[in-house]
Formats: structure tokens, C-alpha cells, sequence
């Protein structure tokens, strides 16, 4: 894999809420996910900051929802997780796993 | 009850076109959420933090696949709009000599306000001749002018070397423009959104 082809931790992160959520996920409920999840509170523009580097790299798409009341009338954007998000993120848990392969955190810390 | 005013414009003033309104929205629906679950004081709090921590990365980002051409004309536009922006304060400069009968009129409190107002109005005009990310294109002019008057004055360029004055003009000239942008971007956006 090349350099520029791997995910940075966010990425990572960001790509994994939206294939938990599924299909139709968006900026406001990913990012309360990432809140409950890990405990951060990411700025909303650093997830649609990531999120628009990760359609860049094609591994998400996006389209454009429908304005509702209940965000002062203004339109979401959707986003669904593509094969190549999946692929990305099979490849970063792979590498994961051959770093942990051999190592005792237990041990580490002790 | 509303975000905060000032915050609401401030996220107008920065986020890339293709995605404000994707933004403010998502934005609004967190700050309702909140609103009703601890009341607006944290609700604000909230809107302002997010607000605040949000300006880097909505102002690193574009949706616009422009290509290099494209880059190129809105470089060329910058430019176009910057040589403009002299020329109206020269010929300020030079009405002004030729009123007062004076040669050395111009530096002066009155002259800074007319040098600031002339590159916000420029700066407005650059963010509606580009349409797109107005604040963005201001900030690389502003980049520009500094690379043309800062970086040869300290390589030392003969010729380049201001008075102070005229430094502290050239610092107030670059946030000018970058205000001017702003506000038209704000405008533009708060009309798209009674309308």
C-alpha cells in the first residue's frame, strides 16, 4: 500500500462510524457517534473535513437530502460507505493485527 | 430560540459553498438537541466551542474539483482585482494632493480608513467575481500581496524598502480585504436562506 493510502487515525475512525451507522449517515449523527463511541467531541468541520478527503479517496460517497425543519431548513448530506472503504478498512485491521502479533501489552506496562 | 447570531455568521464567513448549508444544518440539529436536554446556556456554549474549533478545517477544505486552468483564472482574477485596488487608491491619492495643493498629502488616519474601506470593498469584490469561497480567495490574495511587498523588502530588493507607515498600512490592507469577503459571504448566504 502506498504512503498516501493509508487511513490516518480520524479517517479510520470516521470511516468505521459511518459503516456502523449504514447507509444514509450524516455529518451531525457521525459525529455524536464518534462522541459516544470513543468519548471524543470532534468539531463539526473536522468531520466534514475527513469525510470529503475519504470521498476524495473514493472510499465513501455522498448525495444531497432533503431540507427539514428541525435543522433551520437546511439539507443533509448522506454519506454510504463503498467496496473500497471496506477495503481500507480490512487492510488497517490487518496491519493492526501484525503489529499487536507477538506483543504483550501486559508486559509493556509492567 | 436561534444559535448565536454572531457564531452563525462566523461559520457563514468560513465554510467552503458547497457545504455550508450542510454544515449550519447539521449545526442547528445538535444545538436543538441540546437546547432541550440542558438548556440554552450550554446549548450556546456548545454552538460557540464547535464553532470556534471548527474554523481551521472549514477552511482547509473545498468540494470544488476546479482544474488547473480553473486555478489559474481565479489567480488571475486576484490579481486583476488587486492592481484595481492601487489604481482606485492612487487615484484617491492623487484627487487628494490635487484638492489640498498639497504634494506630501496622504498618510494620516483619514488615509488609513480610506485604504481599508477601498480593500474591503475589493475583497467583496473578489469573493462575487469568484462566487465560490470568497474568504478562501481573499486569504490568497492576501498571501499574494505579502510574497510582493513583504518578501523583497526583507531579500533586501532596492526600491522596497517602506517607511513603517506604509508596513502598517500593508498589515490592515490584508484583514481588510479578508473582512470585505466575509461580510459579502455572509450576506449572500443569509439572503439564500429568507429566500
Amino acid at each position: 500500500m502506498a504512503k498516501g493510502e493509508y487511513l490516518g487515525e480520524f479517517e479510520h475512525i470516521v470511516l468505521l462510524i459511518v459503516l456502523r451507522l449504514g447507509d444514509g449517515a450524516y455529518g451531525a449523527m457521525i459525529r455524536a457517534e464518534i462522541e459516544r463511541v470513543t468519548g471524543r467531541s470532534p468539531a463539526i468541520g473536522a468531520v466534514h473535513a475527513t469525510l470529503e478527503r475519504l470521498e476524495r479517496k473514493r472510499l465513501v460517497s455522498s448525495w444531497i437530502g432533503e431540507p427539514t425543519a428541525e435543522r433551520g431548513g437546511k439539507a443533509k448530506r448522506h454519506f454510504k460507505i463503498e467496496a473500497a472503504g471496506i477495503s481500507a478498512l480490512k487492510d488497517a485491521r490487518g496491519t493492526l493485527e501484525r503489529l499487536h502479533a507477538g506483543v504483550s501489552l501486559q508486559e509493556a506496562t509492567a | 430560540m436561534t444559535p448565536p447570531a454572531l457564531a452563525q455568521a462566523l461559520v457563514a464567513a468560513v465554510a467552503p459553498a458547497s457545504d455550508y448549508e450542510i454544515v449550519a444544518g447539521d449545526l442547528h440539529e445538535e444545538y436543538v438537541r441540546i437546547l432541550h436536554a440542558r438548556g440554552a446556556r450550554a446549548a450556546n456554549r456548545w454552538y460557540w466551542a464547535q464553532t470556534l474549533l471548527s474554523i481551521p478545517s472549514l477552511l482547509s477544505y473545498s468540494r470544488s474539483n476546479k482544474s488547473i486552468l480553473g486555478h489559474i483564472g481565479v489567480a488571475l482574477i486576484a490579481f486583476a482585482v488587486l492592481l484595481a485596488m492601487v489604481a482606485v487608491l492612487m487615484a484617491i491619492e492623487l484627487a487628494v494632493q490635487r484638492i489640498s495643493g498639497d504634494s506630501n498629502a496622504g498618510p494620516g488616519w483619514v488615509w488609513l480608513c480610506i485604504t481599508y474601506a477601498d480593500a474591503g470593498v475589493f475583497g467583496a469584490i473578489l469573493a462575487r467575481l469568484v462566487r465560490v469561497d470568497g474568504l478562501r480567495v481573499a486569504l490568497y490574495a492576501a498571501i499574494f500581496l505579502v510574497l510582493c511587498f513583504v518578501v523583497p523588502a526583507i531579500a533586501g530588493h532596492p526600491g522596497s524598502q517602506a517607511p513603517l507607515c506604509a508596513w502598517i498600512e500593508l498589515a490592515g490592507v490584508i484583514p481588510a480585504m479578508c473582512i470585505g469577503a466575509a461580510f459579502y459571504q455572509i450576506a449572500v448566504r443569509k439572503v439564500g436562506n429568507i429566500t
